[in-house]
């Protein structure tokens, strides 16, 4: 028989798929529906330690390939995913990571003092948001002493809860900042956030139709891209990763693990296939395992990368 | 996955057609569609440079999408000042409609009356029979107040300038006993919506009721509209929901989150 269990830094998941950041996150009944629905984990809407109403709409727009969002953030702050998280507990047993995001190091260590309230089982820093002290309000995640520095603060203040920092490509070497957080403490590595930003023009109308003009791209346009980006993370660190990004179907999530995910995201694949999706994923990745006789995902973890060497 | 899925949620940008003024502050607009909608489902209605905003669909006739707006805020004040030939983008149609059944009693409040009315134009061009009772403030915050009478529409109002002085849950006695309704369908104001449940329940009526929440990507996605209790997303589940899934919400008739998630008073 074979089960979908997987153990990420010490934490049971009964599947390796985790609800992405910023879907369907916002409140403890939706977190649990997802569970419910066939993730092993949620993971909560990024929050700070106060509410954010976000971008003007147009924020989520879908096009073809995928989905562009500009929500900026929008978040009821830490008082209110406090209460969500509590109350989750009540509603499910499967594990819940709370993600967090600053707009200083100092806020990133705030707002995990204040995650680790609800205690979660896993702590995420956002690290995609912009730092308001750096130069142009790069994000954290683009440089690797800001990295660093928020992995630090984050981990301080977590205490005994584990901490993935979530990366994005938008950086130097993926690979390399992993590695930096690695070295600063972090558990676990969630690659990636959204990718770009991109843009959509209404032709007509002949204006971007984010009202932020710009957004993160995010589906299956981003596949390979994210895909790649857990290929170099799994090359560099020895920390499990949480591989994320425009995966939609069982084989998507196959590749993800492959790659070397040990747990893998799902976001956007809501919209393009519904919340059945955690389920088909879940169906399928079993499938695939029983036809192999594996026991479990866990030899699957990285194991593309023994042909990749030989290959090169 | 077949195109047609990713369909509905992808901007599309069109130029109001006509309008119709009701009264300064309520408008109906004419856009050129060719979208297949069911009463109930709505569309998330850009003005650009402005903002977008879920907004009913009232009407669909001769290749036009009728969507009918009060002034409120930013964004329908913006759009009172929208005229022929403007351009705007809709994405859409979202959520589930109404299922279209014989001996309806239809019930619109407010804003409200805009997708009863669109369900009371879809159930008379099938031939099926319907009870309808329409209420809002004031005569000047009704639409379509003719039409609606021709089309049998009894009519409340609070301060008795059209219809009976009261609330449309006042005609509800009279309007079940004239017929044999099958189910019950409403949109409006939360407090009036309780208060046809409850009537509806005493009765052991079956009912289907339009909810409004806080709206962002209505595509299912973002978690803004998701209602305690089951996690049910207003913009795809809902915002028709029947009497077995709004039994497990446990927010009816408390405020509504905001933009950022926080429900106020919390
Ligand atoms: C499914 C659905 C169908 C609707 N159909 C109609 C309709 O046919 N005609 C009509 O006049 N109005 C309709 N509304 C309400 C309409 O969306 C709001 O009046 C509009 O968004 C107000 O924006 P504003 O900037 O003018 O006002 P604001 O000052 O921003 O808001 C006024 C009030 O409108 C509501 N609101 C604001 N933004 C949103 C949002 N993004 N999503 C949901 N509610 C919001 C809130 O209750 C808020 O308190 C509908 C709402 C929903 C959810
Ligand atoms: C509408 C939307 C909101 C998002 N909000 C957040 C967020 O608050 N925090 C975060 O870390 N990632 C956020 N993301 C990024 C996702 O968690 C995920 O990393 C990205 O979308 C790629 O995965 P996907 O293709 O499976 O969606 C958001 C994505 C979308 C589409
Ligand atoms: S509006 Fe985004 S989930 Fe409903």
């Amino acid at each position: 028989m074979s089960s979908l269990r997987t153990v990420l830094a010490g934490v049971i998941l009964e599947s390796p798929l985790v609800l992405a950041s910023g879907v369907l996150g916002l409140t403890a009944s939706s977190l649990a529906r997802i569970a419910s629905a066939g993730a092993g984990a949620v993971t909560t809407k990024s929050f700070g330690t106060e509410p954010r109403a976000g971008h003007k709409g147009p924020s989520v727009v879908p096009y073809p390939q995928g989905i562009l969002n500009c929500v900026g953030l929008s978040n009821p702050g830490a008082d209110a995913m406090i209460r969500e998280i509590r109350a989750y507990r009540a509603l499910s047993s499967a594990p819940v990571i709370a993600s967090v995001f600053g707009r200083t190091v100092e806020e990133f260590g705030d707002v995990t003092a204040r995650a680790r309230e609800a205690v979660p089982d896993l702590i995420e820093a956002n690290v995609s948001c912009p730092n308001v002290a750096a130069e142009f309000g790069a994000p954290f995640g683009a440089d690797f002493e800001s990295c660093a520095a928020v992995t630090r603060a984050v981990k301080r203040n977590a205490g005994p809860i584990p901490v993935a920092v979530k990366l994005t490509v938008n950086c130097p070497g993926i690979g390399r900042m992993a590695r930096v957080c690695e070295e600063n403490g972090a558990d676990i590595i969630t690659a990636v956030n959204t990718i770009g930003p991109g843009m959509l023009i209404a032709t007509e109308v002949c204006r971007p139709v984010l009202s932020n003009l710009v957004g993160g791209v995010s589906g299956p346009a981003i596949f390979p891209v994210a895909l790649r980006a857990v290929w170099e993370v799994r090359a560099h660190t020895a920390l499990p990763i949480i591989g994320t990004g425009g995966v939609c179907t069982a084989d998507d999530a196959l590749q993800m693990l492959m790659a070397g995910a040990t747990a893998v995201g799902v976001g956007s694949a809501v919209y393009h296939g519904g919340i059945d999706v955690f389920q088909n994923i879940n169906g399928g990745v079993e499938a695939f395992l029983a036809e192999r006789g594996l026991s479990s995902p866990a030899s699957l973890i990285g194991s593309a990368h023994a042909a990749g060497r030989n290959e090169r | 996955m077949p195109a047609s899925l990713f369909e509905p949620g992808l901007m599309r940008t069109c130029r109001i057609q006509s309008v119709i003024v009701h009264s300064p502050s309520l408008k109906s607009f004419y856009l050129p569609s060719s979208l297949d909608a069911a009463p109930g489902q709505f569309v998330n209605l850009w003005l650009p440079g402005v903002d977008e905003k879920p907004i009913s669909i009232s009407g669909m006739r001769d290749g036009l999408m009728e969507l009918s707006v009060k002034s409120v805020g930013p964004f329908t004040r913006a759009l009172m000042d929208c005229a022929p030939g403007d351009l705007v983008g809709i994405r859409g149609p979202f959520g589930t409609g109404f299922s279209p059944a014989s001996n309806s009693l239809l019930i619109g409040g407010g804003t409200g009356i805009a997708p009863i009315r669109f369900l009371a134009q879809s159930l008379r061009d099938r031939g099926m029979p319907y009870a309808l009772v329409c209420g809002a403030r004031s005569r000047c915050e009704l639409i379509f107040e003719d039409e609606l009478r021709e089309w049998g529409c009894r009519f409340a109002s609070d301060d008795g300038t059209c219809g009976i002085c009261g609330v449309v849950t006042d005609l509800l006695d009279e309007a079940g006993e004239s017929g044999l309704i099958s189910v019950v369908c409403a949109a409006g104001p939360e407090p009036m919506l309780l208060r046809i449940m409850a009537w509806a329940d005493g009765r052991s009526l079956p009912y289907q009721i339009s909810f409004e929440r806080y709206m962002k990507c209505g595509i299912g996605i973002c978690g803004s509209c998701c209602l305690d209790g089951s996690g049910i997303r207003v913009c795809v589940e809902g915002p028709v929901l029947g009497k077995d899934q709004i039994a497990q919400v446990t927010e009816c008739g408390l405020p509504h989150r905001d933009a950022s998630g926080l429900r106020l008073g919390e």
